[in-house]
């Protein structure tokens, strides 16, 4: 049996929505659990207090990172077939940019204001009708951004291939930084405090 | 600091392993399995005996009228005769390139080339790749002319024959080819092979067709 389950044929469309769906349930109970169904939580990283989302984040990356990286290793998984994003440098990160912008206003990102709408937040409703609506604008406007949308485009770029590292490089100096981040928000919580460094107003 | 490790909290022994295994990561090689691949070379056997791995022209032909798209039909030639002809719907690919080409491992693919030589061996490739639903046109473009584009009729064919090449013939125009009748203008005078334009029920070709979305 190997991995991407979809991709070998082990289950075809109907099935990869049900798994979808479970994942999605996982993924969200999780982000619950971690607290990021509030959006003081979420803030709280731009205060340097608390960096609980910085920390489950980076901790998600380096596990999946070895998860997948030791698992086709060992031919598990064909990670040839794992979907990699094209990269577009120029639209994506102006799109980036846009997502951070919004984030700072709303308090949340697209997964976490889902997850803060399904725990009954007000503002994460809000949040989440304001990312339909701009879903919305952004489909019936594509036509005028379709040509800026696919420019400057890279392919899908891997860090391996780009920088011609070996990949078992990469993933120790992904896991070093990991590690060297941990300990840094680690100790700049304990420096800091709980209320952020703009709290003394 | 130097303790022992029954004493270290939660996160610091996560963290070890963590750290142990990037470390690790240094020495365990590249993921990428590349072009190589293990194959079970009876179970392929038993393929290749029961005949599964066979469509017809006629069978082939009836999809495409019927516009279905469940499928990917792949011409092994070279670009120069697949401009000449090829079959509607088909997309071409050469053998070296079938490797990078983007097909995914759960769909149906068919393949064909001018006789059934080549799609035999890149039938084998793709199966040792883990590909499932791999087929070849049964007696590749040779057979699609003969009994698609040119069917021809025995002058001492069966009331059933002629019944069958009648239906035939319906099948055949609308591929732009050309019923024969007779054997005497067969034997003499190959056929021109039909205008490229002609035969595009679903003008779909070249491209890869539903490539599905991916992504967060």
């Amino acid at each position: 049996m190997n991995a991407p389950f979809f991709k070998f044929g082990l289950f075809g469309d109907d099935v990869s929505l049900i798994v979808a769906f479970v994942i999605g349930i996982g993924f969200g109970f999780f982000l619950e659990r971690a607290g990021f169904g509030s959006a003081r939580k979420l803030a709280a990283q731009f205060y340097l207090g608390d960096l609980t989302v910085f920390k489950v984040m980076f901790t998600a990356i380096i596990t999946a990172m070895i998860g997948l990286y030791y698992l086709s290793v060992i031919g598990l998984v064909d990670l040839s077939l794992v979907y990699v994003s094209p990269t577009y440098i120029i639209p994506q990160t102006i799109g980036g940019l846009l997502l951070g912008i919004g984030f700072v206003i709303g308090g949340y990102c697209p997964g976490t204001s889902c997850v803060a709408a399904a725990t009954g937040r007000t503002d994460g409703i809000v949040f989440l009708l304001g990312v339909v609506a701009g879903i919305f604008v952004f489909g019936e406007s594509f036509d005028l951004i379709k040509e800026f949308y696919a420019s400057s485009s890279l392919g899908q770029l891997t860090f391996p291939r780009l920088l011609g590292l070996p990949y078992g490089l990469l993933v120790f100096a992904v896991v070093l930084m990991a590690l060297g981040g941990f300990a840094g928000a680690h100790w700049l919580e304990k420096k800091i405090g709980p209320k952020g460094i703009w709290s003394n107003s | 600091m130097i303790r022992s490790f029954k004493q270290w909290t939660l996160n610091q022994k996560l963290a070890a392993i963590g750290g142990l295994l990037g470390f690790f990561a240094l020495f365990a090689g590249d993921p990428y399995r590349g072009s190589t691949a293990t194959i079970d070379t009876q179970e392929l056997a038993v393929l290749v005996q029961k005949e599964v791995d066979h469509i017809s022209s006629l069978e082939l032909a009836d999809w495409i009228i019927q516009g279905r798209t469940d499928y990917r039909l792949l011409d092994l030639r070279n670009d120069a005769e697949y401009a000449t002809y090829h079959i509607p719907t088909a997309e071409n690919v050469l053998i070296t390139g079938l490797n990078d080409y983007p097909i995914e491992r759960n769909e149906k693919i068919i393949l064909y080339s001018d006789g059934g030589i080549h799609s035999a061996q890149a039938w084998f490739l793709l199966k040792a790749n883990n590909y499932r639903g791999v087929y070849i046109l049964s007696g590749g473009l040779d057979e699609w002319k003969g009994s698609v584009l040119f069917p021809s009729l025995a002058e001492t064919a069966t009331p059933e024959e002629k019944d069958a090449f009648e239906k035939m013939k319906e099948v055949s125009k609308f591929f732009g080819g050309a019923p024969q009748t007779g054997s005497r203008e067969t034997a003499s005078s190959q056929p021109a092979m039909p205008k490229l334009e002609m035969p595009a029920p679903s003008a779909v070709s070249g491209t890869a067709k539903k490539k599905k979305k991916e992504g967060c």
